[in-house]
């Protein structure tokens, strides 16, 4: 089977967020650049197909050099080869461009069975890409997938259950087809050492952003960037909602203890009910 | 192009229409169709649906497309995509609004790829920027940041709204119904549901709900996760849960709230025995009011609560479980 896996690099959201002078966008510098991770359990999905099913995994990721770094992690997780599609200078690329760019790749490619991805990016938050590249392929797809139940190569099909409110469903899905990943689907595995060892030598191709076709993929030339963005980012703010940090302690300890328990649920519940009004 | 504003009805699996359509055809009511000029209508997508345009009326709507067709009878990607694809195409909206649910986020990127829109996911506000544009605002950087994004003059502009972030507000109007005519082929639906598997819950659902009360790893098992849902169900509250207790196998995972799992912002959120990690508070940090239980002073989740009892929540939930249902009884 061939296996392509989309993998993008994002800040670790832990981190303290301040926006940039220009307040439209968030400050990055010093700041720590991780896998997706939604796209960790995207990598050990296609790594687990590959071990009941034969084949390889490729992975594509979009971006600049940093993005190499993750590149690697998921080559030593297991993955076979790597492309980065490379462009320094277009932080602010649509989700409807890198789709397309990311589409028009693939099909260079060549056939391929399953694009895996993760449902959205932790730091952007768009929650479209991978959607987006299913479109551009003309392939189906299932999103926020909970659980692959069967892959069938040769039967060119695969089981996949998914959660929706109120529910579940089990649909089957003819192949090639895509998958895009919530939490939970998988445990991701860590890189072993030997693993990145063996990263450094498997094949990565790098294609240049200015190299690319974008009137073959339908885009303007201006489609790269902030300039062709659909939609621009232009203001960002850090919410702030006061908090009224009204808690009831223990007089002796920090925790209520014997008849302070009591009374302490009965203080709840008035400030709920009289001072909130939500009781 | 028509300067008019749809809406597209989200739907339960039961058929029935869920609330975040009510709210969102109240807000593009307000702040988009008003400023912009144009009609706000309902759309229907699904086998059966017709029968709900009165609905979408009550809540404004002047005019409702209907696609009906048996093809659509349980929700599939592929028949709702071609159905609002080919309903914009012909029909050319200026902007187009739908639900942040798990459909929404299924397929309303798809079909902004396949007509060339731009689209923005989970808005928390939708407006009309300077340059007539839809301008929404979102959660980004795990809840921690909040961008306002404007629309380039590109059309049509869609996005889709997070369940409980406006109120619905009745405002009858007798929709004009138009059949859709959008003609679906069964071969072009290729993924099939083989199977359906609904929860019987009395619940409200999570991302509907006005009270979410919800444990975390502290509950500590299973079969102590009875003590969130019987105050759950003495205030009319959905459950909910951290991805600790998630994994720890004391609930499923449809109940998870957080970055990855439901984001939902009631007016009551009590959070038990949960720390309040940052991916968490990703999840319901929108919530109205805040109320943590929890043994530890120094949990975080004390820095960011409107009200809190340190305490064991094995000595301080049932009485206070007791008290709320007597007053809840008394009236
Ligand atoms: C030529 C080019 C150059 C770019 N250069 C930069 C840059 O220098 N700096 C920068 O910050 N951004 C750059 N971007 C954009 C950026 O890399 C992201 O692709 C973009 O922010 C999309 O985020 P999203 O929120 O829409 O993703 P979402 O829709 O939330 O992502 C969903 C899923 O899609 C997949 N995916 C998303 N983006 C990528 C990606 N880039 N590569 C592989 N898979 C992906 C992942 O599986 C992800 O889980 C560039 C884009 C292009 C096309
Ligand atoms: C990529 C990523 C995505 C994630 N997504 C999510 C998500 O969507 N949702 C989510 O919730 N988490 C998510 N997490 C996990 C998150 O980081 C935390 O690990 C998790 O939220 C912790 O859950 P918790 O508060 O139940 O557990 P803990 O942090 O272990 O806290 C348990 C709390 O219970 C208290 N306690 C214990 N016993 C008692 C008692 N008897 N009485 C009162 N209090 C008691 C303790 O003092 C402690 O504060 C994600 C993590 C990552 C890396």
């Amino acid at each position: 089977m061939k296996i392509l896996v989309l993998v993008s690099q994002t800040q670790d959201t832990e981190a303290k967020i301040q926006v940039s002078s220009s307040g439209d966008s968030i400050d990055t510098g010093g700041m720590k650049w991780i896998m997706n991770p939604y796209d960790e359990f995207a990598v050990e999905e296609a790594i687990q197909t590959k071990e009941k099913h034969g084949g390889e995994v490729v992975i594509i990721s979009v971006g600049p050099d940093r993005v190499l770094e993750t590149i690697r992690q998921a080559l030593a997780m297991g993955a076979d080869s790597a492309v980065q599609i490379k462009g320094d200078s277009f932080a602010e690329t649509d989700s409807f461009t890198v789709g397309k760019v990311i589409g028009g790749e693939i099909k260079k490619l060549g056939d391929f069975d399953i694009v895996f991805t993760g449902m959205k990016i932790i730091d952007e938050e768009s929650g479209q890409v991978g959607v987006q590249v299913a479109e551009e392929l003309g392939i189906p797809h299932v999103s926020l997938v909970s659980k692959v139940i069967q892959v069938d190569p040769a039967g060119k099909k695969a089981v996949c259950q998914k959660e929706i409110d109120g529910g579940h469903v089990t649909v089957e899905v003819p192949l090639p087809c895509l998958i895009t990943c919530p939490d939970a689907m998988n445990e991701p595995r860590y890189a072993s050492l030997p693993g990145i060892m063996k990263a450094k030598k498997k094949p990565l191709t790098v294609v240049n952003a200015e190299d690319l076709n974008l009137e073959e993929l339908g885009l303007s030339a201006q489609a790269l960037g902030k300039e062709g963005a659909r939609v621009k980012t232009t203001q960002i703010k850090v919410p702030e909602i006061e908090r009224k940090l009204t808690i009831i302690k223990g007089s002796d300890e920090p925790m209520v203890k014997g008849e302070e328990v009591e009374r302490s649920a009965e203080e709840l519940i008035k400030l709920l009910r009289e001072e909130a009004k939500v009781i | 192009m028509s300067n008019e504003v749809w809406v597209v009805a989200d739907l339960k699996i039961d058929g029935s229409v869920r609330k975040v359509t009510f709210e969102a055809l109240s807000e593009a009511g307000n702040k988009v169709a008003g400023k912009l000029g144009g009609k706000l209508c309902g759309v229907l997508i699904g086998s059966g649906v017709s029968g709900h345009a009165a609905e979408l009326g009550k809540y404004g709507a002047e005019k409702v497309y209907v696609v009906d067709n048996d093809l659509l009878k349980d929700f599939n990607t592929e028949g709702y995509t071609i159905a609002l694809s080919e309903l914009i195409k012909k029909h050319e909206p200026a902007v187009v609004i739908g639900g942040n649910t798990v459909f929404g986020q299924d397929y309303f990127p798809r079909v902004a790829a396949r007509v060339g829109a731009g689209v923005t996911m989970d808005a928390i506000s939708i407006d009309i920027s300077e340059q007539n544009t839809l301008k929404i605002e979102r959660f980004s950087h795990s809840s921690k940041a909040i961008p306002t994004q404007v629309f380039h003059q590109n059309y049509p502009m869609m996005t889709t709204v997070r369940p409980n972030s406006f109120k619905a507000v009745e405002n009858p109007k007798d929709p004009e119904i138009v059949e859709g005519g959008v003609e679906i082929n069964p071969a072009d639906i290729k993924t099939k549901v083989i199977e359906l598997q609904t929860k019987e819950s009395d619940r409200p659902e999570l991302t509907e709900a006005e009270r979410v009360i919800s444990g975390g790893r502290g509950l500590g098992s299973e079969e102590n996760f009875k003590y969130i849902y019987q105050l759950a169900d003495i205030l009319g509250a959905a459950a909910g849960a951290t991805r600790a207790a998630v994994d720890a196998g004391y609930c499923p995972y449809d109940m998870q709230v957080g970055q990855t799992g439901k984001a939902v912002s009631p007016n009551l959120y009590i959070a038990i025995a949960i720390s309040g990690s940052v991916q968490h508070f990703a999840g319901m940090g929108s919530s109205k009011v805040i109320v943590a239980i929890n043994k530890d002073p120094d949990a975080p989740i004390f820095q960011k609560c409107d009200y809190g009892i340190v305490g064991d929540l094995f000595d301080v939930l049932p009485p206070f479980t007791e008290k709320v249902r007597s007053l809840i009884a008394e009236g």
